[in-house]
């Protein structure tokens, strides 16, 4: 029980990091995920191209290589940055590529009767996409969105290799001194579990809120 | 006056001519019925008098606005298809509300977003005009919770809510149910008795005789006969009408 009571507080404490990195790059992925995609499917060729080549290259590419390239390899470029910061910009830029991929779908997913509609009455492209098809599209977004995000908050995890204290390396680290890995791992997937689950139920809940319209 | 004028607006499918140098008219208070086969372009026809087709030649006048056809999508001519299209109530077959929105909020969109009227006067006009299609009661109902021809009625009241010069219909009635095609035919005559200006595709036979002042029966892309529905179903002087009518 002692080994419970003493390995808990500093696994809690490291969750909190988990919670941020996850959070903070959230964030950012959603911003990034947004723009990328209304680049992909505007008729601005340059945006389009950039906005394809960024999606190619981070889904294309294994995470760890990515955050590997951003902590050990642009400092050789005299671009330093510190763990955390690196960490969150890899998972940033890692799901962004994702969830830019859930939201071109869903943009294109929305009726072409919509977009007729708004156009009809004299609405501009911006007057459209902002009160109409965006709108109709994050209802359609969130369960892809909800998938990345689960990802996202177990390859948190990754970042550990860089010397982050999350919760991965701070079970490593307990058990380095306990020799308890059965014990002190198993309660590490069971504070992931809750977390996602939290995030998850959360993301859930959003998705029948905007779906209140088709209820009859 | 004249509302609408087109000179010759030709329409190309690849290699199908689906609108061929088509000259039409329609003045102040008209109500024109276009008919014809499926595939004739009647319903390209109406798409291109507001540009959602886009005709490969010809001219397009709604009101004093006036756009070339087939020229690039810069600036200005979007500004002026814009200026038409705000000046021309379009209602689809398929009716087009907008799911997330309730009727009301449908009806205030163009007023409050295009118009930017105070929104507490957008729904007083959005009211006003889903009063006027008899749904005022339902006017805080999602278009999930309406029928078909009380959603087909809420979007008469969204293409009225720019007050636009001339109203075009794209086969209102042909996604509905028979018996919810008559509230919708009865919300376009009382709108025809106010005078407004209508441009009506649509395959309703009974609604022509009693409302449009001329029918124009068009196939393979040409307008083939044009009179008052009395000289177009009583006496076609044109085969093809005569085959059409049968």
């Amino acid at each position: 029980m002692s080994l419970l009571a003493e390995s808990l507080p500093p696994l809690l404490t490291a969750t909190l990091m988990t919670i941020v990195l996850a959070v903070v790059s959230m964030l950012i992925a959603l911003v990034l995920g947004f723009f990328t995609a209304l680049a992909r499917i505007s008729k601005i060729k340059v945006l389009k191209a950039i906005a394809s080549v960024y999606v190619s290259i981070f889904r294309g590419t294994p995470l760890l290589v990515q955050i590997f390239v951003i902590y050990y390899g642009l400092p050789q470029i005299d671009i330093q940055l510190e763990p955390i910061p690196s960490g969150i910009l890899a998972l940033s830029l890692n799901a962004g590529a994702y969830l830019s991929e859930s939201f071109r779908a869903a943009l294109l997913s929305v009726d072409r009767g919509q977009h007729e509609a708004a156009v009809s009455l004299g609405m501009t492209y911006g007057q459209m996409m902002r009160r109409i098809i965006i709108p109709q599209s994050i209802r359609i977004a969130i369960p892809t969105m909800s998938n990345t995000y689960i990802i996202l908050i177990k390859d948190t995890s990754l970042v550990s290799v860089i010397t982050v204290t999350e919760l991965l390396q701070m079970s490593s680290l307990i058990i380095a001194k306990t020799f308890e890995p059965l014990t002190i791992y198993l309660i590490a997937a069971a504070i992931y579990w809750v977390v996602i689950t939290f995030f998850t139920v959360l993301l859930d809940r959003m998705e029948k809120r905007t779906s209140k319209h088709l209820v009859q | 006056m004249e509302v609408i004028k087109l000179e010759n607006i030709s329409k190309r499918f690849g290699t199908n001519e689906v609108l061929q140098k088509i000259n039409l008219t329609v003045n102040k208070s008209e109500v024109v019925v276009i008919m014809g086969p499926s595939g004739s372009g009647k319903s390209t026809l109406l798409r291109c008098m507001t540009f959602l087709a886009e005709p490969n030649s010809g001219v397009v006048r709604i009101g004093q606005t006036e756009v070339k056809a087939g020229e690039k999508m810069k600036g200005e001519r979007k500004r002026l298809i814009r200026d038409i299209r705000q000046n021309t109530g379009f209602v689809f077959q398929q009716f087009n509300l907008f799911p997330h929105k309730t009727a009301i909020e449908n009806v205030m969109e163009g007023p409050l977003i295009i118009r930017k009227m105070p929104k507490e006067k957008a729904r007083a006009f959005a009211y006003s005009l889903l009063e006027k299609v008899g749904l005022s009661e339902r006017c805080d109902h999602y278009p999930s919770q309406l029928s078909g021809g009380q959603q087909q009625r809420v979007a008469i009241a969204r293409a009225l809510s720019m007050e636009p010069m001339v109203m075009l219909y794209d086969e209102p009635t042909s996604a509905l149910d028979p018996e919810l095609v008559r509230e919708v035919l009865q919300v376009m005559k009382n709108l025809a008795k106010e005078g407004m200006t209508m441009v009506v595709v649509t395959h309703e036979m009974g609604f022509a005789r009693e409302v449009a002042d001329r029918v124009l029966f068009m196939a393979d892309g040409v307008i083939v006969e044009e009179g008052t529905s009395h000289e177009i179903f009583n006496s076609p002087k044109e085969e093809r009408t005569k085959r059409f009518l049968q």
